[in-house]
């Protein structure tokens, strides 16, 4: 019986192999996070000539990234550490780190899958075309918005253990985001509200989506915003890691 | 059986473990020896889920050493935890998981090669070969249970803990595991078991410790503990049909309150 320690390559790679797997199964949710931006996305397709098609784009990818954020991630989180699979697998010789890099692994690659499909509804139904380094920047903002979203979700998690709680909290929260965002962003909240909208998390992150969609038009406003998402997710992931307990009880 | 030549596989010194001010664990006391079936008995809140969290480092004691193999828990985690397989009192795995995919994941965290024929001859071991492509979640309790063991024991260990091993099977399935703990222990693992089932303890281990408000108040060969403690008026008191079991002791030692 010899003591053998498995190489962290060979550790992650198994752990991604298994977490890509439960993703996969759970195809119904994915494919509800993919829907609600696509489904936007379509029936702003009047208003692509009025707001312009990075504005239309930046708000369905928001919108996406919120619920892989607060619904998919935390919700995986809080059901597993409830069931004891995380626990399970601290009993084992794998760094934890490395239980939660897994996750987050598969949560950036569904943060692609949505912004893939935007960009592909957006072409197909809206018509809205943008220039390449467009795309690869906006992957890139995608990708820093998201995780402020996982971040955020991080915090849900760390703040509230028991699963039901999880679910109907980021149902709240993702909800009120979606809703006050997309109509405080339009103007229909009232001035103090749109502007209060433009700095908070969905605001910026949907700035710099935006702005990175069509690149000629990034400034200074949209570095500050960058600056600001990179602040938030700072904060959320310090808080949501220190609030953290891998055990429900 | 005698173990006294045996080597130490887990040794607990001196361990104290507290919740804010609460002390859950008081100054406990143990080892565990290959090839033995080792078993921690107690009320609910006496403090064995804390002393197996601590075993398993999942729990930071205030003070006293845990080793395991020969490795500091705290010092060696990695080691530590690659020389124990565990079974948890939940069925803690991704239900969406197939059996055979959940076995591959346990291997490579463990780094266990398992080509397929391996896992044929594992899944067969445990009669699930026709259930390999089931979703764990679909399994009874009994099949989840012997998921659950093969996965403790698939780096071949050498030590175990098993969380309440037999919590909800029925009578086949509880025999069926103890049959299998019985090979683990002829095959030198030693087994550190929790267990509410006195029928259980008596059963299958070597020698118990009873632990009650967070410190070992016996510990010996579950024979020798009834022969000991047959004459105690609390013990008598607690026996039903004339005859001193372990149960007897138990409640003679830990009381009649009932617990939360």
């Amino acid at each position: 019986m010899e003591t053998k320690i498995p190489s962290t390559s060979n550790v992650m790679s198994t752990l991604l192999r298994a977490d890509l797997t439960t993703q996969w199964r759970n195809r119904k949710s994915v494919i509800m996070v993919l829907l609600v931006p696509v489904i936007i996305c379509i029936s702003w397709k009047s208003l692509v000539d009025k707001l312009g098609g990075p504005f239309v784009l930046a708000n369905c990818i928001t919108v996406g990234l919120t619920a892989i954020g607060l619904m998919g991630y935390s919700n995986s989180i809080a059901r597993d550490r409830d069931k004891g699979i995380f626990q399970r697998l601290r009993v084992a010789p794998v760094p934890s780190w490395s239980i939660m890099i897994s996750r987050l692994i598969v949560q950036l690659f569904m943060i692609l899958l949505v912004t893939i499909a935007v960009f592909f509804a957006g072409y197909y139904f809206d018509k809205i075309t943008v220039s390449a380094s467009g795309y690869v920047l906006s992957f890139v903002c995608a990708l820093i918005g998201g995780a402020l979203y996982l971040s955020l979700g991080q915090v849900i998690v760390g703040l509230i253990k028991n699963p039901e709680t999880v679910s109907s909290t980021t149902r709240l929260v993702y909800f009120a985001f979606i809703m006050i965002g997309m109509f405080g962003e339009l103007g229909l909240l009232g001035k103090q509200i749109g502007e209060a909208v433009k700095w908070s998390p969905y605001g910026t992150v949907k700035h710099i989506i935006s702005d990175s969609l069509h690149p000629a038009t990034w400034d200074v406003h949209s570095s500050v915003a960058l600056l600001v998402t990179f602040g938030y997710t700072l904060i959320f992931t310090v808080l949501g890691i220190n609030w953290f307990k891998w055990n429900s009880r | 059986m005698d173990n006294h030549n045996h080597g130490i596989v887990l040794q607990v010194e001196s361990l104290n473990i507290y919740y804010g001010t609460l002390q859950a664990v008081k100054n406990v006391s143990f080892e565990v020896r290959r090839g033995e079936i080792f078993g921690l008995l107690g009320p609910n809140g006496a403090g064995k889920t804390s002393t197996l969290a601590a075993v398993e480092g999942l729990l930071e004691p205030k003070s006293g050493n845990i080793c395991v193999a020969g490795y500091d828990i705290h010092e060696k985690k990695r080691y530590a935890r690659a020389s124990m397989g565990v079974q948890l009192q939940a069925t803690s795995f991704q239900p969406e998981l197939t059996v055979s995919e959940i076995i591959m994941l346990y291997a490579g965290v463990y780094g266990v090669e398992m080509p397929r024929e391996k896992l044929e001859s594992i899944l067969k071991g445990i009669e699930l070969n026709h259930a390999a492509s089931k979703r764990f979640g679909e399994l009874s309790g009994g099949q989840q249970q012997r998921v659950s063991l093969v996965i403790a024991m698939i780096h071949n260990p050498q030590l175990v803990l098993l969380d309440e091993p037999t919590t909800g099977l029925d009578p086949q399935s509880r025999r069926q595991l103890w049959s299998r703990m019985e090979a683990m222990r002829a095959n030198g693992h030693g087994i550190l078991v929790t267990t509410h089932s006195m029928e259980e303890a008596e059963a299958v281990c070597d020698r118990v410790a009873i632990i009650d408000h967070g410190q070992i108040i016996a510990t010996d060969e579950p024979q020798r503990l009834i022969d000991l403690h047959r004459n105690v008026p609390a013990v008598i008191e607690a026996s039903r049909k004339g005859k001193i079991t372990l149960e007897d002791v138990f409640i003679g030692l830990t009381g009649t309150d009932i617990r939360s």
